[in-house]
């Protein structure tokens, strides 16, 4: 049992903790602040090969692996969650499902783009009326000749309005059920496609988040990933990847504000001496120490497993389960050490704090990751 | 055409440390690629990409430890890399003379046309090294350079030296020849993830110094570090209260004190 990252991967960390540090952490807060979608950050990150870590070289990604992927995705979410979120729906949802699923046809034509960083991934499961209960959708696909015919609503879709393709799934056999559902990769510019709102969030307001209506959206048949009926089966396969990414991301998170609540305990004194050298501010910055360190192992454990080709179901729901609250948690402290300042947006916990909220809503509430491991468990 | 990088692995103290002896405590000491050389990398790769057929060569006098910063260097474009190192030299204090003797040796088995170092480490801080070297093996040199153009068939370089008081000299020198790079020249590339990748399996030459036809003799010095201590910081700083001419009345009063300016 090796708990040391290769050598490789440590190479990579420190080279986009670099990159992290000199170009998004100054404007994280701003772009928080205007709403403001960083496209010219994306387009460096293109430039580095960092969008595509994940996928095949074959295809234009780096071939790196999950844990490689992973050590990236917590490096983003330790200076910007809202960054972090964009890239991890990019590559977790809007990328790997077409590595997974698609034909070589598709992955030249829609893959490619996406891991070379030239363009931007989504993906659409969520609805108004269909969240944790996801089956359970009203988005439809009808054959009509050779071309099917979407229609329906689709809720807090990552990236919608700035992604060049997006994997909707839609419900194409209604008598099926779970085998009932397929996915399609719609593009923006077909007729019928609308973004209908950009959500204002309590945080992660970099990364926008979007509802989507598809009124009469013709796509032509090769627009159907993997075979009619299989999308319910890929939504799970895809979520599992998912689930560590948002782990990494939640643990970025933590790493982040522990890091800000260490140094800052160093350096505001109280009563004559620094607070961090009083047990109770002390006890509290160890802590999110401890809980930021055991969202790491977790999630590089559910990573290894993923690379190893082991079943992750329960190892990826864990991690994400974990990290998530260990992110609101630890970001919450960071405030607390911050006192006064910590409420300002001049000091970035608040902002950790207000991303890390929606690591336990997004991807699988908190409560059906209960559930998940909860059936693996046996119970 | 070849380019020889000299680059250095150097040491940075943690924010609190203790000194244990002459040095300062391993265990507070982070290490990282020395910011000067990457400059020299950054401009050693750019004439590679302006020209092709440029072969770019990183050497460095280090332990297996600096590895990983020299495939930094290889991520970032470098073709392949020396590493100078054996039990003689780990239990040298290096002076200036010694690394002369060895980078002198490399020269003369790689023979570049152009030899690029950073103006000086941020550890030990001499700044001569690039230039003893031009010195040992005979070439033109120029330090401190902060802009540099080349002729199109690379005879020679033409730069702008850093020199003190705001000034610069503009000059030019004939390669083959060393130039002791100023950070600033240009902004130095972050490393493509893809480059750290290919980085893992390109070559790095490890050679002791009978593989440089040297023997211990050559990292002797007369030299020896005695002692190591932390300088005692002073500060003097004068704040000003109130309004901007009132502010103004008292800085001027405190120069007229301190015989900047006349009475």
């Amino acid at each position: 049992m090796n708990f040391d990252l290769p050598a490789e991967h440590r190479m990579i960390r420190d080279q986009v903790r670099e990159f992290c540090e000199e170009e998004i952490a100054p404007i994280a807060q701003e772009i928080e602040d205007e709403h403001r979608f960083p496209e010219e950050i994306f387009e460096q990150l293109g430039q580095l090969d960092v969008m595509g870590v994940p996928i095949s070289e074959e295809y234009g990604g780096l071939g790196g692996d999950t844990l490689l992927y992973s050590v990236v995705a917590e490096e983003l979410g330790r200076v910007s969650g809202g960054i972090g979120l964009s890239y991890v729906a990019h590559t977790s949802l809007g990328s790997k499902p077409i590595e997974l699923f698609g034909t070589d046809e598709q992955k030249a034509e829609w893959l490619r783009p996406l891991a070379a960083g030239d363009e931007l991934g989504a993906w659409a499961l969520t609805e108004p009326g269909s969240g944790s209960d996801a089956s359970d959708m009203d988005t439809v696909a009808e054959r009509d000749g050779d071309e099917y015919v979407l229609n329906g609503t689709k809720q807090f879709i990552t990236n919608a309005s700035v992604a060049n393709s997006v994997l909707v799934k839609a419900v194409t056999d209604p008598e099926a059920g779970y085998d009932g559902i397929s996915t399609f990769i719609v593009d923006p510019d077909d007729d019928g496609f609308e973004v209908a709102t950009v959500w204002d969030k309590m945080g992660l307001n970099c990364s926008p988040t979007c509802e989507i209506s598809l009124d009469d959206v013709r796509v032509p048949e090769d627009r159907l990933l993997g075979a009619e009926g299989e999308g319910w089966t890929q939504t799970m396969k895809t979520l599992e990847g998912g689930r560590i990414s948002i782990a990494a991301l939640s643990t970025g998170l933590a790493q982040g504000a522990y890091e800000a609540a260490k140094e800052y305990s160093g350096e505001r004194e109280q009563f004559g001496k620094p607070i961090s050298t009083f047990d109770a501010v002390r006890d509290m910055v160890v802590d999110m120490h401890r809980k930021t360190e055991r969202a790491r192992l977790l999630t590089h454990k559910a990573a290894t497993m993923y690379d190893d080709g082991d079943d992750v179901t329960r190892a990826s729901a864990l991690a994400k389960l974990d990290a998530s609250e260990a992110a609101r948690e630890v970001a919450e402290d960071a405030v607390q050490v911050h006192g006064g300042y910590g409420y300002t947006t001049d000091f970035p916990p608040q902002r950790f704090y207000r991303d890390a909220k929606l690591m336990e809503i997004g991807e699988g509430t908190s409560e059906i990751q209960h559930l998940i491991i909860g059936r693996q468990l046996g119970l | 055409m070849k380019i020889l990088v000299t680059v250095k692995e150097v040491a940075e103290a943690a924010d609190d440390f203790e000194i244990e002896g002459t040095d300062i405590g391993e265990q507070y000491l982070e290490y990282d690629l020395n910011e000067w050389d990457d400059y020299a990398i950054e401009a050693a790769v750019q004439l590679s990409e302006t020209y092709g057929d440029i072969e770019v060569v990183s050497a460095t006098i280090g332990p297996e430890r600096s590895e990983e910063t020299i495939r930094m260097a290889l991520a970032k474009g470098v073709d392949r890399a020396i590493r100078v190192w054996d039990d003689d030299i780990a239990a040298a204090d290096l002076d200036v003379a010694a690394k002369t003797r060895l980078f002198a040796a490399v020269v003369d088995e790689e023979e570049p046309d152009l030899v690029l170092s950073g103006v000086q480490a941020a550890d030990d801080g001499f700044g001569a090294t690039g230039v003893s070297v031009a010195d040992e093996i005979g070439f033109d040199w120029a330090a401190v350079v902060n802009h540099l153009d080349t002729e199109d068939d690379l005879s020679t370089a033409h730069v702008h030296r850093e020199l003190e008081g705001g000034i610069e000299e503009l000059t030019d020198v004939d390669l083959p020849a060393v130039l002791t790079i100023q950070t600033g020249l240009n902004e130095p590339r972050y490393a493509s993830l893809r480059g750290i990748r290919q980085a893992q399996s390109k070559e790095i030459a490890a050679f002791g110094l009978a593989d440089l036809g040297l023997d211990a003799d050559a990292v002797d010095s007369p030299i020896s570090r005695t002692g190591m201590y932390e300088p005692e910081t002073e500060s003097d700083a004068t704040y000003f209260d109130g309004a901007a001419d009132e502010q103004a009345a008292q800085l001027a009063d405190v120069l007229r004190e301190k015989g900047v300016v006349s009475e």
